[in-house]
């Protein structure tokens, strides 16, 4: 027997009104699907309504007019703190109207994990560092395998990267291009990682070298890096649990 | 407009152009309601509208669509029943609004299914409060039966298509 709740649902529903929210419960769910599948199936039912896709339309350009009037007073702040930083760049990124896109679900969730913590180190170039919440220093290579001019890339599960010796300094940087989440390639004739999606290249301390985008993407998070006891590590997330 | 996977939207107008009906119809489907239909598309389009970046194909631009759909769905859901009743599924698709008909392809063919299944007066009862919106009185008075026993049988029908969508998933 479904309770008083699915029944107000489902004559809602007949009615034409917003349906009112209740506490289902496991047995009315079945019952309330085919309710709602039997109602979306009524012939004239499904297209939107004109005047919604015309006042949606209008919001969405006001909520863009505003975004835009917003980031001249918040672009200004080189080495911003990451909420406004990152607000910024967003705001910048979306006032340029060349563009609409998306990350994909992969690229959104790289985008989060790779700037969504801010390291005091943030340069004036945007580039920032990632590091984790929880985090280890991980092996990727031995002091004597990546030697000057060396390069080498390292999977550790949670993060993909490459790691570099250049003038006599360690850099780490993510493999993931900050466009649209592809993996990046070690291109060494040319000593920089290239984007197998969008002709997108990154030097190896992960400044960008070329695009073919409307907007240049940000440049590669740098990683922290260590040498000890013949050993080069990175600080990252624990591995994911087998 | 016509715009085809593997092409580039020029702004985000083209965007919404080419995209809040198939929204509104993915979200119609799921809800069985207009007011919430319509609440749940503009949810997806100003979600959606911060993440726009740098130029994405037509065909990233819709998956993206799809998985902001699935979350503001599933949001709606925990609010209002605590039941994920509905959901997107993972290789849902922005289809094309079909050229002559207004109705939800998916879901009618669903329910026609189901439909068929049925014993004749379910069927009756279902078409003519579901489909045809007729009330109770005017439901009854075409089956020839009483109103209280109307919503008996429409309570029994339900159940009963119930369980043959659970089935035919």
């Amino acid at each position: 027997m479904s309770t008083r709740g699915a029944r107000r649902f489902v004559a809602d529903l007949l009615a034409g009104r917003r349906p009112r929210s209740f506490r289902a419960q496991d047995t009315d769910i079945e019952e309330l699907r085919a309710a709602i599948t039997l109602r979306a199936s009524r012939p004239g039912s499904a297209a939107p309504r004109a005047e919604f896709v015309t006042d949606l339309h209008q919001r969405l350009a006001a909520e863009l007019a505003a975004e835009q009037t917003q980031a001249p007073q918040e672009t200004p702040q080189p080495p911003a703190p990451f909420g406004r930083g990152m607000d910024g760049t967003r705001r910048r990124l979306v006032a340029a109207t060349s563009i609409a896109a998306a990350a994909a679900a992969v690229g959104a969730a790289v985008d989060h994990t790779l700037t969504s913590r801010n390291p005091a180190q943030n340069n004036p170039g945007g580039q920032q560092t990632l590091i984790p919440n929880t985090g280890e220093w991980r092996t990727v290579s031995t002091s004597a395998n990546l030697t000057e001019g060396g390069v080498q890339s390292f999977d550790l599960g949670t993060v993909i990267g490459f790691v570099a010796r250049t003038d006599g300094t360690l850099r780490a940087v993510s493999g993931v291009c900050t466009h649209l989440g592809c993996r990046l390639a070690l291109n060494a004739p040319a000593q920089r990682l290239d984007c197998p999606c969008h002709n997108t290249s990154f030097a190896l301390n992960g400044t960008l070298l070329r695009y073919q985008l409307a907007v240049p993407p940000p440049a590669l998070p740098q990683l922290e890096v260590r040498e000890t006891q013949g050993m080069v590590q990175v600080y990252t997330p624990p591995g994911p649990v087998a | 407009m016509h715009v085809v996977s593997g092409e580039f939207y020029p702004d985000w107008e083209a965007v919404y152009r080419d995209n809040v009906d198939r929204v509104y119809r993915l979200m119609f489907a799921k809800v069985g309601n207009r007011a919430d239909a319509e609440d749940l598309t503009a949810e997806v389009f100003l979600a959606a509208l911060r993440p726009l970046r740098v130029s994405a194909s037509v065909a990233e631009v819709r998956a993206y669509l799809v998985a902001t759909a699935r979350t503001v769905l599933a949001g709606y859901w925990r609010q209002r029943l605590g039941h994920e009743v509905t959901r997107l599924s993972d290789d849902e698709e922005l289809e094309s609004p079909p050229a002559d008909t207004a109705v939800s392809g998916e879901a009618a063919g669903r329910a026609a299914a189901v439909l068929a299944e049925l014993p004749e007066l379910y069927r009756r009862i279902l078409v003519l409060r579901f489909l045809k919106s007729c009330s109770v009185r005017e439901a009854a008075a075409a089956l020839g039966v009483s109103v209280g026993y109307a919503k008996v049988l429409q309570h029994r029908a339900l159940r009963r298509a119930a369980q043959l969508l659970e089935v035919n998933e």
